[in-house]
Parts: structure tokens; sequence; C-alpha cells
């Protein structure tokens, strides 16, 4: 069972009188005129809501307030302004004590460089949060050994955090944040720290675990792949706030700001973009009638470019119910391939385009023709 | 710039907290002192190889078999320098001490490590007491706490404290941030935090700071031995007061065992408390030399040892004190004497206590550094003292404790202070040579103590009278360091001279010249003087009778300071017992009795 996570208008300033900056935030103050005066706005009018049982990622390079806004979400930081609401309770409300036991039950926290207690064993590591809240030594550590089983660690419980690897650590506090059966997961920078292989095993884990377990994710990275990879929506953080909210695909199509695009160039799209964003939603009715090989709106660009490897002429998408919702003519695929979303220019020249049957590499030319034609 | 007078507000803040805090101070001193003899009650209950095998067995569970052994070896080379009661009083003093500095420390720095502002007020306050020269200290120290231990457990403390604190917050500070900020995002208590998380994993360097604390503890015993409390520093101190090279390196040898037992059990401690350190030890590769006992069996080995040494405890402490004295005019009354390690001091000393045994009294003498002996026996914690040089040489303790002293009277009167070269050098007998030779020398004086008496006469009067002013300077230092320079000089036969005065052994083991003093500048030597605590003539009007008309000959001082020289360290009581038993008829005459007609004359 999981719980919706809600940011209402949170504000985080450092310094001095930060109430009054938060003010003169609201009335439209820059950042950099607090910074003069000595005050550090980390956090500026943040709000997003994440939908119970999803993965909410915070994108954005170090300083843009996104680990602020994380210690918000627990209550390891107390915002300045604004409201933190989770499972229908206000957390900016309890005391102390209260708060405490909410991060014990309720949230889970996983660190970047994974914050295993070195004078414990992995099991005592993995059994920590129910030890804080008092759960009987055998039952803890019968759920943390479930936990790090859970994890791919079974076997290991013995072990000494200083003896695992970097990524069967992050493993491990993986496996403690699980093991309390909080509702939200709050991940910093989770795997920032392992070697780009590791990141994609412990991503895949991640995601493996999150179709059976359905918590309410809040992921933090820097990397715009991982987000991608990760999140079923993105904030893009830049100067203490929020620029862009949105799922990936809108982040890599419809960028708010020029910011936000220049971070998606790195991105790959083919594996971001799935064939319901590129199709061409006009269709005459009778691309599929062929029997050929065809695509449903949520096969990824990379597999679409197989596919139209595979089919001569423009693939068709068809949906669920096998309706037919729209074609990919492959000078499409290389249009968005390229982010270039003009049409191809009128060529004067005498050459002749040869058959596509016999030079494939010339095909999607051939297409983008067509395409052009067909507009 | 106007003159700042702190010097003043620190007399009378201590003056005010003598006057209205000394509920709080005996209190200290009372808890302190019952530590202190509780711990060396049990230190000596046993025979000094049983306890040396218990500690010993203490260092092989804890480091390994080598470390067993070497610590056996260790102790007993104690036992066999016959240091073993001062061995044992020193490490319980330092215990005591360290124990005392922990239960401060600790918490402090885990204060401190919380709170930047407790940090920061702390930090300057910890630079004073570790810099601060601790004979400083110390003088407030016997004021508020009085002679002896509970002074010597505060001096060294002082001084001791700070290591514990900055390592204590400095451990907790170095704890990963990470690793404190996931306790709290699993909800644990600041006080969880604070157990679970940080004292664990800070423990290593709060170790290394307790291991500290000893270390500074230790090294600060010979000041501590300085007002009274004894042990191994007290024996430092007897020996720098008389240049005795080799008694003060086995002194000095004790000490050092004791460090290194301490500072290598403290880490293997640390090692075996922490988790990590633990888990350390049990990956190291084990020999022979590494071997460690289990817990269990370790503990029945010591326990074992205290039983036996428990038993023969029993039975072995019943040999019973001095037999019932012939003339019991003191029925056990307590009289405690403090002395100065000097000749003529620790002689008239054992004397008087070897009389005042035989009188029935129940003596106890403590060896001081001279201004503590003074506060001692001005503040009324020692009955008397039989070394006042009066009036010069101790005329600065004679203007600040005067009114609360007795003077009864000299016993010894032929003293002198003079300028003494030694024999070999040729032309200078007379003060007047001086001048001439002042290339020879120099134009060095090697001089004592500037506070001193003589030191002052001998700058304000003796070279002028002179004209001596120009071409000498006085070189102040310490007796020690003047009779350390006599030494080296007079082995190279360098010309040299120094401020001595009679009576004093250098005269006995070198051949030296007192300068004639034709002007008299230096004035009548100065008598030898008994001086008691106010009211200590009316509480024991016999003692201080007797005191008052005691007087020595120059040749029984130097025949009793010979034969006390003869006896060796710790002999000193018996030497008296067999002079006095070669002078026969002495102790009746300097404290006779009132006797029927039926006792027999001693003899």
């Amino acid at each position: 069972m999981s719980a919706s996570l809600e940011a209402d208008h949170l504000f985080k300033v450092f310094g001095r009188r930060p109430e009054a900056a938060v003010d003169r935030l609201r009335q439209g103050a820059d950042r950099k005129e607090l910074r003069a005066e000595g005050t550090t706005a980390a956090v500026i009018d943040a709000s997003f809501t994440v939908e119970a049982g999803r993965i909410f990622v915070v994108m954005g390079l170090s300083g843009s307030g996104k680990s602020t806004l994380l210690r918000m979400l627990n209550g390891l930081l107390e915002p300045t302004a604004g409201q933190v609401r989770f499972d229908g309770r206000d957390l900016t409300a309890l005391d102390e004590r209260e708060l405490r036991e909410v991060r014990s039950r309720k949230i889970s926290m996983v660190f970047q460089h994974f914050a295993l207690f070195p004078h414990r064993s992995v099991r005592d590591n993995a059994a920590y949060g129910l030890e804080v809240q008092g759960v009987p030594r055998a039952e803890r550590e019968r759920r943390a050994d479930e936990a790090l089983a859970l994890c791919g660690l079974a076997g290991w419980e013995d072990s000494w955090p200083d003896e695992l690897s970097g990524g069967m650590q992050q493993r491990v506090g993986l496996a403690r944040a699980l093991a309390t059966d909080a509702d939200l997961l709050l991940m910093d920078e989770s795997f920032s720290a392992l070697d780009p292989l590791i990141r994609r095993d412990m991503q895949d884990q991640l995601l493996e675990l999150q179709r059976t377990l359905k918590k309410t994710i809040v992921f933090i990275t820097h990397d715009l792949n991982e987000a991608m990879r990760l999140g079923d929506r993105i904030a893009v953080m830049r100067d203490g706030r929020i620029v862009q909210n949105g799922t990936a695909e809108d982040i890599l199509l419809r960028p708010a700001d020029d910011y936000v695009a220049s971070f998606t160039q790195d991105v790959d799209r083919s594996r971001v973009l799935t064939a319901g964003a590129v199709m061409d939603p006009e269709v005459r009715g009778d691309e599929a009638d062929c029997g050929c090989e065809t695509a449903a709106p949520d096969t990824p660009v990379a597999e679409l470019c197989a596919i139209s490897a595979r089919t001569g002429h423009p693939v068709a998408v068809l949906d669920g119910d096998g309706t037919l919702v729209g074609v990919v003519p492959r000078g499409r695929l290389v249009a968005f391939l390229g982010d270039e979303p003009d049409r191809p220019a009128a060529c004067d020249g005498a050459r002749r385009v040869p058959d596509a049957r016999r030079s494939p590499d010339r095909g999607p030319a051939a297409d983008a023709k067509e395409v052009t034609a067909r507009a | 710039m106007p003159r700042l007078h702190l010097g003043d507000w620190v007399d009378s803040g201590v003056n005010w907290l003598v006057a209205h805090m000394s509920w709080l101070f005996d209190a200290v001193r009372a808890v302190v002192e019952g530590m202190y003899d509780g711990i060396d009650a049990v230190l000596t209950a046993p025979a000094p190889l049983l306890l040396a095998g218990i500690l010993a067995v203490l260092a092989w569970w804890l480091r390994g078999l080598a470390a067993g052994v070497l610590a056996f070896a260790g102790f007993a080379l104690i036992d066999s320098l016959a240091l073993w009661d001062q061995a044992m009083s020193t490490l319980a003093l330092v215990l005591v001490a360290t124990v005392v500095a922990l239960a401060i420390s600790i918490p402090l720095g885990i204060l401190a490590a919380r709170s930047k502002a407790v940090s920061s007020a702390v930090r300057p306050a910890l630079d004073l007491l570790q810099t601060m020269p601790s004979m400083v200290l110390l003088i407030p120290a016997i004021l508020f706490f009085g002679l002896g231990t509970a002074a010597g457990v505060v001096a060294t403390l002082v001084f001791a404290l700070a290591p514990g604190v900055r390592m204590t917050e400095l451990g907790i500070r170095q704890v990963d941030a990470e690793l404190v900020e996931a306790a709290e995002a699993f909800g644990t208590r600041p006080r969880d935090t604070l157990l679970r998380v940080q004292l664990p994993l800070a423990l290593p360097t709060i170790m290394a700071g307790v291991n500290q604390v000893i270390m500074l503890g230790l090294s600060m015993v010979v000041i501590a031995g300085m007002v009274g409390t004894g042990g191994l520093g007290g024996a430092v101190n007897e020996a720098i007061g008389q240049l005795d090279i080799g008694y003060g390196f086995e002194a000095g040898v004790g000490i050092v065992v004791l460090a290194i037992y301490l500072d290598r059990v403290t880490s293997a401690l640390g090692t075996q408390l922490s988790p990590l350190g633990r888990r350390a030890a049990a990956r190291a590769p084990r020999t022979t030399l590494t071997y460690r006992p289990r817990p269990v069996v370790a503990a029945v080995g010591a326990i074992v040892l205290a039983l036996v040494a428990g038993g023969l405890g029993i039975f072995g402490s019943s040999t019973g004190t001095a037999a019932a004295a012939k003339d019991d005019v003191g029925k056990g009354k307590e009289i405690k004497i403090g002395y100065i390690p000097w000749d003529e001091g620790i002689a008239s000393t054992y004397l008087w206590k070897e009389i005042l045994e035989e009188r029935g009294y129940k003596v106890t003498t403590t060896q001081y550094a001279a201004g503590p002996l003074y506060t001692g026996v001005a503040t009324g914690q020692l009955d008397f003292q039989t070394d006042a040089w009066l009036p010069t040489t101790h005329a600065e303790y004679w203007k600040k404790y005067g009114k609360q002293l007795d003077d009864l009277g000299s016993w010894y009167q032929r003293t002198s202070l003079e300028l003494t070269v030694p024999s070999y050098v040729k032309d200078v007998d007379s003060l007047a040579d001086l001048k001439a030779h002042a290339s020879e020398f120099g134009g060095k004086i090697v001089g004592i103590e500037p506070s001193a008496g003589m030191m002052g006469l001998l700058k304000d009067k003796v070279l002028k009278e002179y004209g001596l002013d120009g071409s000498y300077q006085v070189v102040d230092g310490s007796t020690p360091a003047m009779l350390a320079e006599l030494k080296r000089d007079y082995a190279r036969k360098q010309p040299v001279v120094v401020t001595l005065w009679s009576p004093h052994w250098a005269y006995s083991d070198y051949k030296l010249k007192k300068l004639k003093d034709p002007k008299g500048a230096w004035g009548k030597g100065d008598g030898v003087h008994t001086v008691a605590r106010k009211g200590f003539a009316q509480d024991d009007p016999q003692v201080a009778s007797w005191l008052k008309h005691f007087s020595m000959t120059e040749k029984q001082l130097t025949g009793l300071e010979a034969q006390i020289q003869k006896a060796g360290k710790g002999q000193e009581q018996q030497a008296v017992k067999t002079w006095l038993g070669q002078h026969p008829g002495l102790v009746d005459t300097w404290a006779p009795v009132e006797r029927g007609s039926k006792d027999q004359a001693a003899g």
C-alpha cells in the first residue's frame, strides 16, 4: 500500500531572517540579490504531487537545491515556508517526536554514499530501522533477511559492509530502506557513486522491485538518462526552482526553456521516445493491411528503428485493441533522432534516387521525400 | 600603558574562594581521597609479584602473550628496585586522576561536539589549563585542597583534561555526517544517535584521548610529588634535590614502566571495546606472541591470582606495628612533619620521627618542595617542619606566611651563605679577588632559584659591596641545576663560582673553597629554625617545648647525615636508630620525660 506525496510551495532559505527572504522571493526577488546579502535560497517555491506507487525524479546539477528539497520531504530540514503532505498528513505541522515516528515507519531513505554503519553487520544494518521501531530481535532479523534476499543479498547477512563491493553495499542500503516497509522511499543520488554497468543493474533492479512493491519513490539524480529511465515524472531544478515538471517525453520533446533543452542533447532519444510520440496520427486506414510487422504506441524508438529496417514501408502503429492509431515513416524516425523539426530542403541536384531495396543505407532519404510529398 | 592589576584580582579571587567555597573543596577532597585510598588499598594489599601477575594476565588477555610477559617483567623490575609502594601509589593517583578527568572531559567533549557555542567557550579554557605552567596552578590547588593527594590529583587533572575533551569532540565530529543523517532519517532519537552511531564510531579517537589523559597524568606525577603525594614523583623530586642521578633514574624507570603498561593496555582496551577494532584484531594473523586467552580463561586466571593474593594478604598483614613505647607520652597522638629533601632537613625530620615514636606518638613524614611546605604548615595541614632557614634564605616565605606560623627557635646556628669555588681555582680566596678574575669565570655566577632569599642578598648587596655588579652576572636557575653545573665543571677542572651554603653535602663530596667575606656583606648566617603551625604549641605543649630546646652541634649533624647517607634510600629511620644507639642518652636530652624514681636509666 502506498500513499501520495504532495509538496506545496516549499521554500528553504539558509541565513539570517529567512522568513523575510521568503517574502521577498515571493515578490519576485532574485536568488542572486539574496546571496549578496548573505542568505542562500536553496529551494524556491517548489510544488509537485507524486501519485501513489510512482517514481518521481528530481533532476538538477549540484547546487540546484534538489538534495535540500528531498530533506524537507522527511523533515530532516524544516521548510522555511510551505507544506509537505504525505498520506493526508501535514508533515510540517508535526513536532520532533511525531516526525521521528513518521520517519521510522513511513519514510525511508537511501543515500548517495550508502551510509551503512561500518560497526554493524549487513544484517544489523538492514535491521536498523526496525531496531529503531523497537521490533523484537528475532522478528527484525527475519524481516531484514527477507529484505536482503529481495535485493539479491541472500547469504551475505553475516558479512560486514567493508567486505562488499559498492553495488552490493547500496543493495544493503536499499534493503535497509525496504525492511521497514515504509510507503515512501527517498533516494538521494543513490546510484551516482556506482560505476556505469553496476548503476544500470541497480536501475533495472529498482524498476523490477517497483513492479511488485509499488512504493512511492522520490529519486534525486543529476543524470538525465537515469531520470528518464526511472521516472514516471521528472522535475528539472535550476537555481532552487523547479523549471519543468513532466514526463520524460515532455522534457525531451517540449523542453520548457533552453536550459532544459541543453540537457536533453546528451540523452539517448531512441530509448526514451516511443512510437506514440513519433508517429504520424494521420492515417489513410489501410497501412496495416499488408501483414507486415507493426508497433505499439509504447514501443521505444530504438526498437521501432529495427522494425522499420525490416519493413520496406512506414511502420503501422496499432493500439491494444488492434486499432490503427498512426504510422511511422522512416524519415520521421531520422528527424526525431537527429532532433530536426524542419522538413528536408529541396534538392535540385540531378542525382537519381537509387532503389531503396538495393541500398538500404539510402532508404530513409527516400522516405523523407515521401513524407514531404505527403505533407 | 596603565598597569593592569590582574595578579591582585587573581589573588583576592583565590582568597575569596578559600574563604567562601571551602565546603565545596572539602567535598571534592573527600571524594578524591576516598577514591585514592580505596584504589591504593586494593593495589597494595597483595604481595607485589602477585599483583604483577594479575596485571600481566590483564595485558595478556588484552594484547597477547608477549605483552603479558613483558608486563610481568616490568613490574618485577619495579619491585626489585624497591619502588613497589611508590609505584602503586603513583598508579592509584593516576587512575583516580584519569577517572575524574574522563568523568568531566567526555561529557564536556560530547557537549562541545554538539554545540558550536560550547565548543568555542571550552576551547580557550582548555588552552589555559593546558599551557598555564603547572607550578602556577599548584599553589592555588594547595590552598583549595590542602597538601597531599587531592591537590596532586587536581593538578594532574587540570593538565590532563584537555586531550580528553578535544579528542572526544574530534571523534564525534569526525563521524561521517551521512551516517548521522542516516540515523536521523530512520527516526533515531538524538540520544540513541549518540549511543548507537556516534560514540561507537568515535570510540577509537576517544580511546586515544583516554590514552593521552593517562600519559599526561603520568608526566604530571613529578609535579604532583612536590605537593606531598609521594609515590614515584616524590622519589624523583627527592633525587633531584640531592642530585642523585642513580635514584632519579630508578624512579624514572618506574614511571616509564607504568606509562608503557598503561599506554599499551588502554590502547588495546580501545581496540577491544570498538566493534571495528575487534574485527580488525580478529583478522590479524595469530602467532604465539600475540596469542590471547579467551576472556573466561583470563578472568579465571585473574580471579585465582586475586584469591591467592587476598589469602596471603590476610595472613601476611599481621606483622604488627611497633612494639609499645617505653615512655608513652604521646599515647598514639598523630603528628605530621613535612620536610624539604635537603640533608639537614631529612636528618632532623627522621631524628624527630624516631624520638617522637619512642615517646609514643604516631608520626607521619612527607616530603615537599619549599613553597608547598610553607603553605602546608601555614594552613595547619602539617604540624611543624625543622628546616626553615631564617632570617635570610626563606625570607620570602616568612613574609607571606610568618603570621600563620610559630617560630620554635633555631636548632642549628652555624650556617652560612657564601660564594664558593672549587679548590683547584688558584688566587681566588675572597670575594674581593673575584673582580680581577671575571674573565676566567666568564663573568658568570651560577645562582639558584631567583625567589631564594640569598639570591636577593647577592644581587642587591654582595655584588655592590665588592664592586662586582659590572663584571659579573648572576644566572638564575635552580638548586639542582646549580649543583649539576658545579659537578660538570668540577669534573673538567673548569673554573666556576656558585652560590652555596653550609651545611651542604657538596662540601664533603667535592674539594671546595668558601670565598671569604671580609666586609661581612652576607651578614650573619641563618639559623635553621623549627617552625610550627599557629596553635601547635597550645595543642601539644610537650612536643613544642622539646622542639624549642632542641639544638645540634655541627659534629652531631654531620655524623647523622653521614650515617643516613651510608644507609641509603628508604633506610633513613633505621640509620637514625643506629646513630642514636651509638650516642646513648641523646633522646632523653632532647625529649626529657618526668619519670618515677624506679625507672631505670636508659641505656
